[in-house]
């Protein structure tokens, strides 16, 4: 097919005078013939329903963590669910919306305003896109908000219907903490991911009361996250599929965001040199403990030309390592975006994104070069906290207490040392669990 | 990236502050401290975690307080009362640009939220260790926050703390008896 034939063809299942195709950066593409998610058919709602296999699903569902902080924090493999803070907010009943609406006459004061709002709750980064019948998931589907539930007047509106009625998403995150993230697969960087993501519910949860405080209605569980990120400028679509975002790098999450009738002003997509880095870099790819990301370029899936990664085989790993880690983590913390948010970081990507496109390969590759340079090809740095230590090997066990001399009837093993941290698996044991796909 | 000589009243040209900061919520459900007020007590885990000395344990306590956004953490040691026998108390506070106790928005509860969301992560973690924790509102909260040296009362008997002064949260008060070791006696 040649390119002017390309171009003639209908955009998208969505696309029309009215919803314009969305440009969404240069990472992420909506080229047409995209079909509305259904979120039943995403990974979790899968698992749930038993259809990813037993190993799954009693790791999701009948396992018991060893660790009290993975107990108190992750959305599964607690002993008592009264202790998840998750499970409190996003199952509690919904608000009233109040019937004295605030009269909005600058859209643009009260898009700083909500971003104030959120920020001063606690996120560490809001974006605001305009809705899209693509962004939301299918009709009919129900809604999605992972541990709890999510039930509004609205559930059987089409796509269509909601973005024309509700014309703004909000999307407001927290970033895990860079030094704990270091150790991935790993208990400390669980409570890097898991405690951030608790946070961050909250946060979502407080602002959707807020909203419907001012009078205007807030809808969850209806928006693909990862859409209204690109969208509304958190950040470009990596190779690894995480949203990258020019402060954070890849360890942001992607909370179930807030659709509303507030009178906003949307973001535009970013670009902060994401494209053209992963196109060259691939250190995520080489890392996955499971194959899962791919090598090769982008690929156009459900009309939409992206990266598109395994999540089968990346989900299956997880009962296999349940005894060490919860969250894998790895494409994250190799990613080079992912730095702590300090001067010399931002000033860097601010040099990515001033480089013009054709001179950016060349800067990419000096970059990359650094990052192998000095933070390595690898992650394997030991990271201590609190009674947690990943130079403990995997299996073994060994007074974790710095400095702690004391001799232990049960754990044994001589005191650690060195630099180094274990994280199970090491790369070389998983390379049979999938093939690469280049 | 705030400046340190930017106001704390960074937000004056914004006309919706005061309704965020002042106006009290027409239905409380919509809070987030209203839904964690009214959550449960879990269970203690049936087999306790094994502990170092309780100057280790209180330093662990501590730092997973500041890791959930306590800015000041402090142990008192209780007078034993025979009806629930805890005997000692995690005081954690975190400051208030805007006093919760006469800035009823949503806003202006935004303390009380943080500090909400520390006692019951905080509370619920100890419970996770085998150990038993309780989380509730305290009048005696001051007292007990200069009892774990955090800071003396002004005349209103309200806490000033060296670091924000006037302007902290005291959030609820935990008692366990999770072995710490104490830096002020009640």
């Amino acid at each position: 097919m040649s390119k002017a034939e390309k171009l003639d063809q209908p955009k998208s299942g969505h696309s029309s005078d009215e919803f314009p195709t969305p440009y969404l950066g240069r990472s992420v593409k909506l080229v047409g013939g995209h079909v509305n998610v259904d979120m039943n058919q995403s990974p979790h709602p899968k698992n749930q329903r038993g259809e990813l296999g037993k190993p799954l699903f009693n790791w999701y569902r009948n396992t018991v963590s060893k660790d009290p902080l993975t107990r108190v924090s992750a959305p599964n493999h607690f002993a008592d669910r009264r202790h998840f803070l998750t499970n409190i907010i996003n199952r509690s009943s919904d608000g009233k919306i109040n019937p004295t609406k605030m009269a909005v006459e600058d859209p643009a004061a009260m898009a700083r305003h909500i971003k104030a709002v959120a920020l001063y709750m606690g996120a560490d980064v809001v974006g605001i896109a305009k809705a899209h019948p693509s962004f939301l998931y299918a009709a009919g589907g129900g809604r999605y908000v992972q541990d709890g539930t999510a039930k509004d007047d609205f559930q059987s509106n089409t796509p269509e219907e909601l973005a024309r009625r509700f014309p703004f998403i909000i999307q407001a995150t927290t970033a895990w903490d860079y030094n704990k993230l270091q150790a991935h697969r790993h208990q400390i960087g669980d409570a890097a991911y898991h405690v951030s993501q608790m946070k961050g519910v909250m946060v979502l949860k407080a602002l959707e009361g807020y909203i419907k405080e001012l009078g205007y209605t807030a809808i969850r569980g209806v928006v693909t996250p990862q859409a209204a990120g690109v969208a509304g400028g958190i950040g470009e679509l990596g190779r690894n599929g995480l949203v990258i975002n020019k402060n954070f790098g890849a360890r942001i999450h992607m909370p179930d965001p807030i659709l509303t009738d507030l009178p906003l002003v949307a973001d535009e997509p970013v670009d902060i040199g994401v494209e053209d880095f992963c196109k060259i870099c691939r250190k995520c790819a080489n890392t996955c403990p499971t194959n899962s990301i791919p090598f090769g370029d982008k690929v156009v899936f459900n009309g939409i030309e992206k990266y598109k990664i395994n999540w089968l085989t990346c989900y299956k790993l997880r009962p296999y390592v349940h005894e060490h880690w919860g969250s894998c983590l790895t494409c994250a913390a190799v990613c080079p975006f992912t730095k702590p948010n300090v001067w010399w970081h931002i000033m860097t990507v601010a040099l990515l994104h001033g480089c013009p496109y054709f001179a950016r390969p060349a800067l990419v590759r000096f970059l990359k070069w650094i990052d192998d340079k000095f933070w390595g090809v690898v992650r394997n740095n030991r990271v201590t906290w609190l009674g947690y230590d990943s130079g403990v090997k995997p299996g073994e066990h060994a007074c974790t207490v710095a400095g702690c001399n004391a001799s232990h009837e049960k754990n044994s093993a001589s005191a650690v040392s060195g630099n180094t941290g274990y994280y199970a698996p090491l790369k070389e044991n998983t390379n049979r669990f999938v093939k690469r796909d280049a | 990236m705030r400046l340190p000589w930017s106001s704390k009243d960074s937000h004056r040209n914004d006309p919706y502050w005061d309704f965020f900061i002042n106006t009290p919520p027409a239905d409380l459900a919509n809070t987030v401290t209203e839904m964690i007020r009214k959550a449960p007590e879990g269970n203690v885990f049936p087999a306790k975690t094994e502990l170092h000395t309780p100057e280790i344990t209180s330093s662990h306590v501590k730092g997973m307080a500041a890791y959930f956004g306590a800015e000041l953490v402090g142990v008192v040691k209780l007078k034993q009362d025979v009806a629930e026998s805890f005997p000692y108390a995690v005081i954690c506070a975190v400051h208030a640009d805007y006093d919760p106790r006469t800035s009823p928005g949503i806003g202006g509860q935004v303390p009380v939220q943080n500090g909400l969301f520390i006692a019951f992560v905080l509370s619920a973690w100890i419970r996770e260790m085998g150990f038993r924790a309780s989380t509730a509102a305290d009048s005696n909260a001051n007292k007990l926050a200069v009892a774990a040296r955090l800071g003396t009362l002004d005349a209103r008997g309200r806490l000033v703390t060296e670091k924000f002064g006037a302007n902290v949260h005291i959030a609820n008060i935990i008692r366990t008896d999770l072995p710490l070791a104490p830096d002020g006696q009640e």
